[in-house]
């Protein structure tokens, strides 16, 4: 049993990792224009069916977790979900402003933005919980 | 919430491991149940009264500022 939770959270883990394997080389390819129109699509593809195969197995892997590992997953996403969702309204108010940095917040910075604020929303929970 | 699990855990010379091991959650978990930072479901307050063959009133109290 215990093992199996173990797989299934290291399971998540690599598919994240592939996820970051995936996505990195295409937006790479895709910002230098390397290939034709119909690949860009495909591997434009690519990165979001490893992103939902990692969900799905985080999914899995939380559900097998114990009920304090659970919250502070839990809590991580809300946070992470909260400080994502507060940096778009900034961006998009900031953007009606006329305000805008495509430099540091474009679209694929915001991926990276959403990363780092789940990784605060688990730190501060798992301060939190002591676990 | 004040809990007992601590006392019954010595009167049972169990390791918190141990005590994790018998209810199926992780002993990092379980400190934080027994230090109070985390407040457990019914089911797993059942099952730790179970495993001390004790009642969950017995292991778990309220404190009297938490009373109405």
């Amino acid at each position: 049993m215990e093992q199996s939770k173990k797989s299934l959270n290291q399971q998540s883990i690599i598919y994240a990792l592939i996820y970051g394997a995936t996505y990195l080389p295409a937006a790479w390819l895709l910002k230098h224009q390397l290939v034709g129109q119909p690949v860009s699509v495909i591997i434009a593809i690519v990165p979001v069916i490893t992103f939902a195969i990692f969900i799905y197995k985080y999914i899995k892997a939380v559900g097998a977790m114990d009920e304090v590992k659970q919250r502070v997953q839990f809590e991580a996403v809300v946070i992470g979900f909260a400080l994502t969702a507060m940096l778009l309204m900034v961006l998009f108010l900031l953007g009606l402003c006329g305000i805008s940095n495509t430099l540091f917040f474009g679209y694929a910075y915001l991926v990276c933005y959403c990363w780092l604020f789940y990784f605060i929303g688990w730190i501060i929970s798992k301060r939190k919980y002591g676990v | 919430m004040k809990n007992t699990i601590k006392v019954e855990r010595a009167k049972k010379n169990w390791t918190q491991a141990d005590l994790a091991k018998h209810i199926g959650i992780s002993r990092q978990g379980l400190n934080s149940i027994e230090t109070g930072k985390f407040i457990p479901s019914t089911m797993l307050a059942l099952r730790m009264a179970k495993v001390f063959g004790t009642t969950v009133e017995e292991l778990f109290q309220l404190e009297e500022e938490e009373e109405f």
